[in-house]
């Protein structure tokens, strides 16, 4: 990987759904096989896990309209994933796993932040960016 | 997502989900296991051998279909879990809770 290879996808949910990220996903790994099977694994669940949370608490009815941006580096991969939707939760600081051991929902951010190095929330003007970086081989 | 529902015992489903176990396909696996229970299945495995992968929404799944089963007096089994539904299981602690068997066919051998 000689130069940072950058992938953009605009998507409106509906129609798209977590299954247009898994698509741009794999046309990464297609452009750069040299990122190894354990890094793409972790990343593409990070980044799924990324969206089907803007897309299930960002939507107050109208559906949302994000954009996710890959890029990846000799030495990491990052994401960028932006909506105007609602913040939804953005508590990130000292999440943890449910205490109900049952509970149907509330994984995807702990589960998150054990597969990469940082997730960061951040908004300006009405929108929200998640940014998250994963160091390959780590 | 496509599914089978399988008989291999007395009141004993098996589930193969194919493709992708995410926040799309939830919705159709959780209709899969009530359609099972509803035929009076209640010891279900779900079969993930099919499954390339799985995130904290199908997660979600299996577990309604965990407590499903139960509030019918039945349980439910995991089966042939691939590296990354099992990295999953790990990371969240479900490895625990759930139970992992290698071989859909024998995963309720016990019972």
């Amino acid at each position: 990987m000689s130069r940072p290879v950058r992938h953009t996808l605009r998507m409106a949910t509906p129609p798209g759904d977590v299954n247009t990220v898994h698509d741009m996903l794999e046309q990464v790994w297609n452009d750069v096989p040299e990122i190894g099977p354990e890094d793409r694994l972790k990343f593409e669940i990070a980044v799924i896990e990324l969206a089907s949370n803007v897309m299930r608490h960002a939507d107050t009815g109208t559906g949302v309209v994000c954009a996710l941006v890959v890029q990846t580096y000799p030495d990491r991969i990052t994401a960028t994933l932006s909506d105007s939707g609602e913040p939804g939760d953005v508590t990130l600081a000292g999440r943890t796993l449910p205490e109900d051991a049952l509970a149907e929902s509330g994984r995807g951010i702990p589960l998150i932040q054990a597969l990469v190095d940082e997730l960061r929330y951040d908004s300006d003007d009405g929108f929200n960016h998640w940014h998250i970086t994963r160091t390959l081989g780590g | 997502m496509e599914m089978t529902i399988t008989e291999s015992g007395p009141g004993t489903a098996v589930l193969k989900p194919v493709g992708r176990l995410n926040m799309a396909s939830a919705p159709h696996f959780k209709e899969g296991i009530r359609v099972a229970l509803g035929r009076g299945f209640t010891r279900i495995v779900v079969d993930l051998s099919e499954i390339d992968f799985m995130d904290s929404s199908g997660l979600g799944a299996i577990i309604n279909g965990l407590k499903s089963a139960r509030e019918q007096g039945g349980e439910l089994r995991l089966a042939a879990v691939s590296w990354q539904a099992g990295l999953v299981l790990k990371l969240t602690n479900m490895d625990q809770v759930l139970s992992v068997h290698e071989d859909a066919r024998t995963a309720f051998a016990d019972v």
